[in-house]
């Protein structure tokens, strides 16, 4: 009888243990508090294949649930995920279609990555025309947040797009492209996931190169002349990174460019083809695992990063591996802070009398874990609705430090929402794939078609059947 | 209990723990923060079970093996049930204490038991044999743990385990009742 009793009791012990497990699973804002975005989705359904995606679109507009898109899911501000959405993962949709060697261009689906179609290519001798710096990205991902990189010849990403199939909120596939359907066309680029899946895209490449690295160090002031005449004037200047300094002593002050131009000898091209893999991100990540604890760490990452710069200078490399930068090194894994970006766009001329002001506003705030900023240049490009280059720009993209709680989050917001008012000052504009910390009004001036966007948005998406965080965030 | 059955029940239960112990550490990781609070939770643990030995040690010269391995068993059994509820770090540290005390329990009963029914002459063979046989059951326990975590979440695991503990509680009444026949 005793035993029974036992039995028993340890039953009801097991059923009340399921019942409050489920009650707590249920309970979407208790999960995941520790992320920035604490959002539970009902369910991930992977892209296979275009009939499913089409049933999937279908299914969805009888049933009513939205859906949200999502690549490698990179982007900060909740472009990927909607509350209790299905999520649809595109990375299993990720063939390469088609290189057509003497057109120059390739087709692939969207879940693709830059790398697969840098490992597709390259043995054409084929090159990307534009791609982010990073190649882990898939193309939908890119494209959805009108991605650039380090080219500075060939324009935006949009530019390169030949032409796309897109499934819309009606479960119709389309062909997008700068002549058919063009306000769709430059709605999805730079759309944030919200017109509609991208399938497949074409792009047009261009030549796999050899290049000389060329790297030099100055101050901030000097840079944008440095950048007019020693590399926007030369012709074999093709890509261009710098980077500012975040070491106190020299912080925002000094600077270094890495310019990779046409080698005068293109015959040693074959020795430098072969793509390269990632290797030694233990010293990297040990640097910059330095200066996230304190200035000292700083210090020393600044040194390592110019001593470093200064030893690649002259060193040959192809243009595919130039596009193909590492990483990995970058993994962060510590629940309790995370690592955000953000990215300010600048007219070339505005640069000197911004960065000044910029430090101001990071001095005043002491505690801002600042570790790293990068400035690249892109070419003045209206043709997405949401266009952030508005001119000829300078991008600065700042990789931050931050804690997850509540107060930690506000810290930054503040000196984020400073950070931007300053650019806006000087006629310059933020890259929206990153965390809601901007307001709206920031969002409206930073882009002037804001409502534009949204009003299209109503009309390809009555329904509202592609939502995001983002779009929650930010609509009118 | 005789020595046979003493295997199988060592085996059941190796199989439970060695279910969620190399897991469980997932579990820390989504409540606590850093290597500092996995120190302490497994600090705590072994705390526990060096402050408690003397108390045990004592009773199972009294209670016996058995009535021990009960309390191991069922208290490891509702024990588990807890650990999906745990949301914050110090729900993890109560419950390392609680499992120090139990564990404490079981490593105890276990060489007691050993050391009441292996004869000396054979106890390398007969030590041996139970290493294979409980060892084998762990290994099999951990691997195939390793595919339900993939699939399921951490928090089926230790309600999985959980009924293993309950069932080889369960068997150890039963031993109860064939010695009562024998």
């Amino acid at each position: 009888m005793k035993k029974i009793g036992l039995v028993l009791l340890y039953c009801f012990i097991l059923c009340l243990s399921a019942y409050f497990y489920s009650a707590h699973l249920h309970d979407s804002t208790a999960e995941a508090h520790q992320r920035l975005l604490p959002v539970k989705i009902r369910t991930v359904k992977p892209g296979t294949d275009e009939k499913d995606l089409q049933q999937l679109v279908q299914n969805a507009n009888r049933s009513g649930d939205i859906l949200s898109i999502a690549g490698m899911q990179h982007s900060q501000g909740g472009q990927t995920v909607y509350p209790d959405g299905i999520m649809v993962d595109m990375k299993p949709y990720n063939q390469i279609l088609e290189v057509d060697e003497d057109a120059k261009t390739v087709t692939v689906q969207s879940g693709a990555t830059w790398a697969d179609i840098q490992e597709a290519v390259n043995p054409y001798g084929l090159s990307l025309k534009v791609s982010q710096s990073q190649n882990i990205f898939t193309i939908g991902g890119s494209l959805s947040v009108n991605a650039h990189g380090l080219d500075i010849r060939h324009g935006g990403l949009s530019d390169t797009v030949l032409s796309m199939r897109v499934l819309t909120a009606d479960g119709e596939i389309r062909n997008l492209s700068p002549t058919e359907n063009k306000e769709l066309f430059y709605a999805i680029i730079g759309g944030y996931g919200l017109f509609g899946i991208i399938l497949d895209a074409t792009f047009q490449l261009t030549e796999d190169e050899l290049y000389v690295t060329e790297t030099q160090s100055m101050d901030f002031q000097d840079y944008p002349a440095y950048f007019k005449e020693q590399v926007k004037a030369k012709p074999e200047a093709k890509m261009h990174l710098a980077r500012l300094s975040i070491a106190p002593e020299s912080l925002l002050e000094e600077m270094y460019a890495i310019t990779y131009e046409t080698a005068p000898d293109q015959s040693k091209l074959p020795e430098h083809k072969q793509l390269k893999t990632e290797n030694l991100v233990a010293v990297p990540k040990f640097f910059l695992g330095l200066s996230r604890i304190n200035d000292a760490g700083k210090e020393t990452f600044w040194k390592t990063q110019k001593t470093y710069t200064e030893g690649i200078d002259g060193k040959l490399v192809s243009r595919n591996n130039v596009m193909r930068s590492d990483s990995e090194f970058m993994e962060y894994d510590n629940s309790r802070k995370t690592e955000v970006l953000q990215e300010y766009f600048v007219p070339v001329d505005e640069f000197e009398s911004y960065i000044p002001e910029l430090k101001t506003v990071l001095e005043a705030h002491p505690d801002f874990n600042l570790l790293n900023v990068t400035v690249r240049y892109v070419d003045q490009n209206d043709n997405a609705v949401l266009s952030y280059a508005k001119e000829d720009m300078f991008s600065l993209v700042l990789l931050i430090n931050q804690g997850t709680d509540p107060e930690s989050m506000a810290d930054t917001r503040e000196v984020v929402q400073e950070m931007i008012d300053v650019t806006l000052a000087h006629h310059g504009s933020y890259y929206l794939p990153y965390f809601g910390y901007p307001t709206k009004s920031q969002m409206q001036k930073a882009y002037p078609r804001t409502n534009e966007f949204f009003q299209l948005k109503d009309r390809y998406d009555p329904d509202h059947r592609f939502k995001n965080l983002f779009y929650e965030e930010y609509r009118p | 209990m005789n020595y046979n059955r003493f295997i199988y029940y060592q085996g059941t239960i190796g199989m439970a723990s060695s279910m969620i112990f190399p897991f469980y550490i997932l579990l820390i990781k989504n409540v606590g923060n850093s290597y500092a609070q996995f120190g302490w939770a497994y600090g705590l643990f072994a705390l526990t079970a060096a402050l408690c030995y003397p108390l045990i040690g004592k009773y199972a010269d009294r209670v016996g093996d058995k009535t021990l391995l009960s309390v191991y068993s069922w208290g490891m059994a509702v024990l588990l049930l807890c650990f999906p509820l745990a949301t914050e770090v110090y729900h993890v540290y109560i419950l390392q204490v609680l499992m120090g005390v139990l564990g404490a329990v079981q490593k105890n009963s276990e060489k007691t038991v050993l050391a009441r029914y292996v004869t000396k002459e054979m106890a390398g063979t007969q030590i041996g044999r139970y290493h294979v046989w409980t060892s084998i059951a762990a290994a099999i326990a951990v691997i195939a743990t390793g595919y339900l975590v993939d699939f399921l979440t951490i928090a089926t695991i230790f309600y999985i385990a959980s009924l293993v503990y309950a069932w080889s509680g369960m068997q150890l009444m039963k031993s109860d009742k064939i010695e009562a026949e024998v």
